[in-house]
């Protein structure tokens, strides 16, 4: 099982980086991760859109289209990029702790 | 794993013994050994290891067949390097066939008497089909596009609101408050397809190639009921269910007579729909199907949109996909559109039909657990990149385009990578536009 370790710390992830077992994904968590992409800090914005991504894989258990991250936090679609420039999926969705969406990502 | 027994066996030997398929046959028999294809293949130019040589890959295949349908194989295995199909032999093919592949072709076209490497090699991940043995991680995209119509199993409400947003971007973007996205509308000229990624993440190309159709003034649709481009059952090689898929695009193009299937920007999908679709489904198409990068260039060279060369000044290069380009023909028209759209255009070496693949070709993108593969292979991408000196690289496919944005962070190019309707659309004026829609 590959890992991300990073300050002492080590996480499983599957082969692209994403968890394996997102029931344990909490706040540390998504700090690390977004380190390891080179997120420094995680600001009010990045919360922003973990938090409708997280609430939209608690409850239907997937990723939100980045329709639904947009209208539930304001955002526009090009910050949204900014703020994670692995993209909605490979960024935000795996800092979410979501494991990996099907299809082209 | 499930272990291997008599059904399980019966079942991937019978891929080999269709009488249909002499051309299987054939090139199952015609491998010289002479070693050509060796330094073709991202896997063994990057890694030296003996294992992903395209031969090996093809021997893996005969083996088998030599054991269960030659005389000599089945009298004296030892003789011919037969092979027995057990539970090893399928785990090699799993390794090798589904995670050290991206079907990209390039073997094919060097090969010294033409074997199609990459015939065999779907020929044997079809075996694995038959066996059950798709890798969960592909199968898993295979089965939302199955049990819900598209790869990204988004809903019909998500689907509409999705659309109904880029529309608005749209009537921004022309500054036309009648510019429109139509649904579901019947007798249309073009019926347009995407890669469900768009809407789900990055939903500009749909503006984007909206645009173009609203400057030409394209008569289209986009149907909401079946509009994924993308077949992945063509990777898994599962033949019944990569028709299941094949046939709603077919009946979908058919339900709203529309005179054209235009294909998004997507390599596989544009194999899959385009040149593999009539033997899924086993009848040719009655309407015409093309693909957008055609389209486009069929607008620029009528004069329905008028580019300007002046907006994009960057140093831009193109990445071929495999599967558009070596494996489906369509060659000059992007590069025709290039040269209208941006300033300094440069090609990669080597490009076009002898390109080498991005690395996420085959499926790899969906299967994690070759993920470290994928992103090795991908140096050589990398340094083609980095050698043309270009800041910008257009791609014709969102698969290339999410392993490109990848590389790019990987091997930090620091590029900008784009669909090429993206860059037509920025080169289109709302001025000339206007005059043309008034």
């Amino acid at each position: 099982m590959p890992k991300i370790e990073i300050e002492d710390k080590v996480l499983e992830v599957d082969g692209n980086g994403f968890m394996t077992n997102p029931e344990i994904w909490d706040e540390e968590i998504a700090n690390l991760i977004a380190k390891y992409d080179g997120i420094t800090e995680l600001t009010d914005q990045h919360w922003a859109v973990i938090n409708v991504i997280r609430k939209n894989y608690e409850e239907k258990g997937m990723a939100p289209m980045i329709r639904q991250i947009c209208k539930a936090t304001g955002l526009k679609l090009r910050q949204i990029y900014e703020l994670f420039p692995l993209g909605p999926a490979r960024g935000a969705c795996r800092v979410a702790g979501l494991p990996k969406p099907d299809g082209c990502v | 794993m499930v272990k291997i027994n008599e059904d399980i066996i019966k079942a991937g030997l019978e891929v080999l013994n269709s009488h249909k398929d002499s051309k299987l046959i054939t090139h199952l028999n015609s491998c010289v050994h002479c070693g050509l294809c060796a330094k073709t293949c991202l896997y063994y130019l990057t890694s030296n290891d003996k294992r992903f040589i395209p031969a090996r890959k093809v021997e893996l295949v005969s083996a088998i067949y030599r054991r269960y349908f030659t005389f000599i194989g089945k009298t004296m295995p030892g003789l011919t390097n037969a092979r027995k199909l057990d539970d090893d032999i399928i785990a090699e093919m799993i390794d090798l066939l589904y995670g050290a592949c991206v079907m990209c072709g390039r073997c094919v076209k060097h090969c010294s008497i033409g074997v199609d490497i990459e015939y065999v090699v779907r020929k044997g991940r079809e075996m694995l089909a038959k066996m059950g043995y798709v890798p969960e991680s592909l199968q898993s995209t295979v089965k939302a596009a199955l049990e819900t119509g598209n790869n990204m199993a988004i809903s019909y409400e998500d689907f509409t609101d999705t659309i109904e947003w880029m529309e608005e971007e749209l009537q921004d973007d022309c500054d036309d408050p009648d510019a429109r996205i139509p649904l579901n509308e019947h007798g249309k000229n073009v019926l347009y397809t995407l890669n469900p990624r768009e809407p789900k993440f990055f939903p500009l190309s749909i503006s984007a190639m909206a645009k173009i159709f609203y400057a030409a003034k394209e008569s289209w649709t986009l149907s909401t009921y079946m509009y994924d481009v993308t077949n992945y059952a063509y990777f898994s090689s599962h033949p019944a269910e990569a028709k299941t898929i094949a046939q709603r695009i077919y009946d979908e193009t058919d339900k709203l007579k529309a005179k054209r299937l235009v294909l998004a920007e997507c390599g596989h999908g544009v194999r899959a729909n385009r040149w593999e679709a009539p033997n899924y489904i086993e009848k040719e198409f009655p309407f015409d199907v093309i693909t957008s990068v055609e389209i486009i260039a069929e607008y620029i060279k009528e004069g329905r949109i008028k580019p300007n060369k002046e907006i994009i000044t960057e140093k831009t290069t193109l990445h071929d996909p495999c599967n558009l380009v070596r494996n489906a023909g369509v060659i000059d028209d992007q590069r025709y559109i290039l040269k209208n759209c941006v300033k300094d255009f440069v090609e990669m070496v080597p490009y076009g039909t002898d390109n080498f693949c991005c690395g996420g070709g085959g499926g790899q993108l969906t299967m994690s657990e070759y993920n470290d593969r994928r992103l090795s292979i991908a140096e050589i991408k990398a340094e083609q990149i980095r050698k043309t000196g270009a800041s910008i690289v257009v791609s014709p496919c969102h698969n290339c385009i999410d392993q490109l944005s990848q590389i790019n962070v990987t091997y930090k190019l620091n590029v900008k990578i784009k669909t090429l309707a993206e860059i037509v659309a920025d080169t289109l004026l709302v001025e000339n536009m206007l005059n043309n829609n008034k």
